[in-house]
């Protein structure tokens, strides 16, 4: 085996290691851990690493290890269902998109682009400050106005390149109508390529949610990254390993989506 | 010049459905989903007859039809009303306050960004680096995959709390250094997009035929590369600057809450915490306008430099 080969095989088991362990690890933490990340202990605010508190506690005397915890778990969870919703919307119009060809194809081309140009960060803040209690159901759907126009593009792309190979004619000559070509053949061949899209997606909404709670749109109940980042500014001088998870935790979560999506691209 | 005019009016005209786009989405949210808006900004104690009046005065009793209207005229007219929270200044000329400081903090971090991530792209193609040029790309794509957000406070921390040597967080007098510092953690992330793409433009072109004619006549490196392969791996570094424009006003709005810096994103907050709805709404639609028209700018300066992309 050369060292090129070896060096990518071990590269891939990295890339189906590390998110499965972050999963598993956070969701042991949040169905056995023997701690709410709402619980506050004041005697213990901002008390560093010990042996019951492996992260140490921040603000008031919250457990940081159930916080984030906790809190990766929800982001993982709105992640990755606002990339399915992109990719279930996305995927079939961009195939549709390619196979109709001319008009529509032009018209769903330039509304992506355009989609793609807008500033959601913006319209995210909007809405939130709209509703009066924000939840992340009202992230997901703020999220998934734009989500679909990347997968769409790329589903776009490959079907221009797939409508025209033997296999598609070959099935339309035996007599496949569209919905069925789109579904057997041209779907199942963009999956790779979009795999690695539905990875960059979910990591970019994780790193939006914590930033969004960060400067104080999160949900009520602080139960995000972007708080325990929060608590850490305001503590710099005085409780330095909160800001330290923190910064990790959204650093491990963003890295770990964006690595399962290329394990799926072979 | 008919050409160029073409792109150009393309470009005004996708800038423009972009911002029409937001600002009747802000517009609908603000008004369409459930609760009302004056109870948000006053409160649950507030009485039928204030909330009243306030509706009276945001033009909340009208129907939506002529509330749109009034929202787009006073959109092309820069009046959007009065601030709620501080009455007797319009809502326009605050977030013009606040642009200021903010337009400072992204524009130094843009030409940081394109000028370290061209020097860096320079260098990975140059002799110089050796067997190490990979370096540079692995440097850009480790950065690249780095949120703003998990490295921005711990470079934070490391240098202003531990070494001490730029201001901390939140310091009135930060001054010229704290901006540099805050630009420059906005550039970071800036600079790894354009090395990536500006290394694979400046590989691209190295096997273009003009720039082997360039180099057997004599030219030194410098020169084949200022004056040959450089302008033809501008169009790219424009475009990426234009696409990261987005994660650079989300990272904006980071950093001026993290360092408490006077800003569009402030005052969005301040807006938010304090419901003051015209204040939102200009600081929004003005901000999403600005970014929306400099980001077609981008796309149309590429397409006026490079025929492929038209």
């Amino acid at each position: 085996m050369t060292r090129a080969s070896e060096k990518r095989r071990r590269r891939s088991v990295v890339a189906r290691v590390l998110p499965l362990a972050l999963v598993i690890s956070v969701t042991t933490v949040v169905a056995l851990g023997p701690r709410s990340p709402t619980r506050l202990v004041p005697a213990l605010s901002w008390a560093p690493p010990s042996l019951s508190f492996p992260l140490g506690c921040g603000e008031a005397g919250g457990d940081l290890l159930a916080l984030v915890a906790h809190a990766t778990l929800r982001g993982i969870a709105l992640a990755s269902s606002v990339a399915l919703i992109g990719f279930s919307i996305g995927c079939p119009l961009g195939a549709a998109a390619g196979l109709l060809r001319g008009r529509v194809e032009q018209i769903i081309a330039r509304a992506c682009d355009l989609v793609q140009a807008f500033p959601s960060f913006l319209l995210a803040l909007v809405v939130l400050s709209a509703v009066r209690v924000p939840t992340r159901a009202h992230l997901a759907v703020v999220f998934a106005l734009t989500a679909w126009a990347p997968f769409t593009r790329l589903a776009l792309a490959q079907t221009r390149v797939l409508r025209d190979a033997a296999f598609v004619e070959a099935a339309r000559a035996l007599g496949a109508r569209s919905t069925r070509i789109v579904l057997r053949h041209v779907i199942p061949n963009l999956l790779g390529v979009v795999a690695v899209q539905l990875g960059a997606t979910a990591a970019a909404i994780v790193v939006s949610e914590a930033a969004l709670s960060f400067v104080g749109f999160g949900t009520r109940d602080g139960v995000a990254l972007g708080a325990v980042l929060d608590q850490g500014v305001s503590a710099m001088l005085r409780a330095p390993h909160v800001l330290l998870v923190g910064a990790a935790s959204v650093f491990v979560t963003s890295v770990s989506l964006m690595v399962a999506g290329r394990a799926f691209d072979k | 010049m008919l050409r160029v005019f073409r792109i150009a009016a393309g470009k005004f005209v996708d800038a423009l459905i972009v911002v029409v786009a937001l600002a009747s989405l802000v517009f609908l949210a603000l008004r369409v989903l459930p609760g009302d808006p004056a109870a948000l900004v006053l409160g649950d104690q507030a009485t039928e007859f204030e909330r009243a009046a306030l509706r009276a005065k945001l033009h909340l009793d009208e129907s939506l039809v002529a509330q749109y209207t009034r929202f787009l005229r006073g959109l092309v007219t820069f009046d959007l009303g009065e601030s709620v929270r501080r009455p007797g200044t319009s809502a326009v000329l605050r977030v013009w306050d606040a642009a200021l400081p903010t337009a400072e903090l992204a524009g130094l971090a843009v030409l940081m960004g394109a000028t370290v991530g061209v020097a860096a792209a320079i260098a990975g193609a140059g002799p110089w680096l050796g067997a190490r040029h990979g370096w540079v790309d692995k440097m850009a794509t480790a950065l690249a995959a780095t949120p703003l957000l998990a490295f921005a406070p711990v470079l934070t921390y490391a240098l202003a709390a531990r070494l001490r040597i730029v201001p901390l967080p939140g310091d009135p007098e930060a001054g010229a250094l704290g901006l540099v510092f805050a630009s420059g953690l906005l550039a970071l992330p800036l600079s790894a997009h354009v090395a990536r793409v500006s290394r694979a433009a400046l590989d691209d072109v190295a096997r273009a035929q003009f720039l082997g004619v360039a180099r057997a006549k004599g030219g030194s490196f410098a020169r084949v590369l200022w004056l040959h392969a450089l302008p033809a791996a501008a169009g790219p570094i424009v475009t990426v600057v234009g696409a990261q424009l987005g994660a650079l006003l989300g990272g904006a709005v980071v950093l001026e809450r993290l360092f408490e810096r006077r800003g569009l994103g402030t005052l969005i907050l301040e807006a938010y915490a304090s419901r003051d709805l015209p204040v939102l709404e200009a600081a929004v639609v003005f901000s999403g306008a600005f970014f929306a028209f400099v980001q077609q700018l981008a796309a149309a300066a590429h397409a006026m430099v490079d025929p492929r992309v038209r």
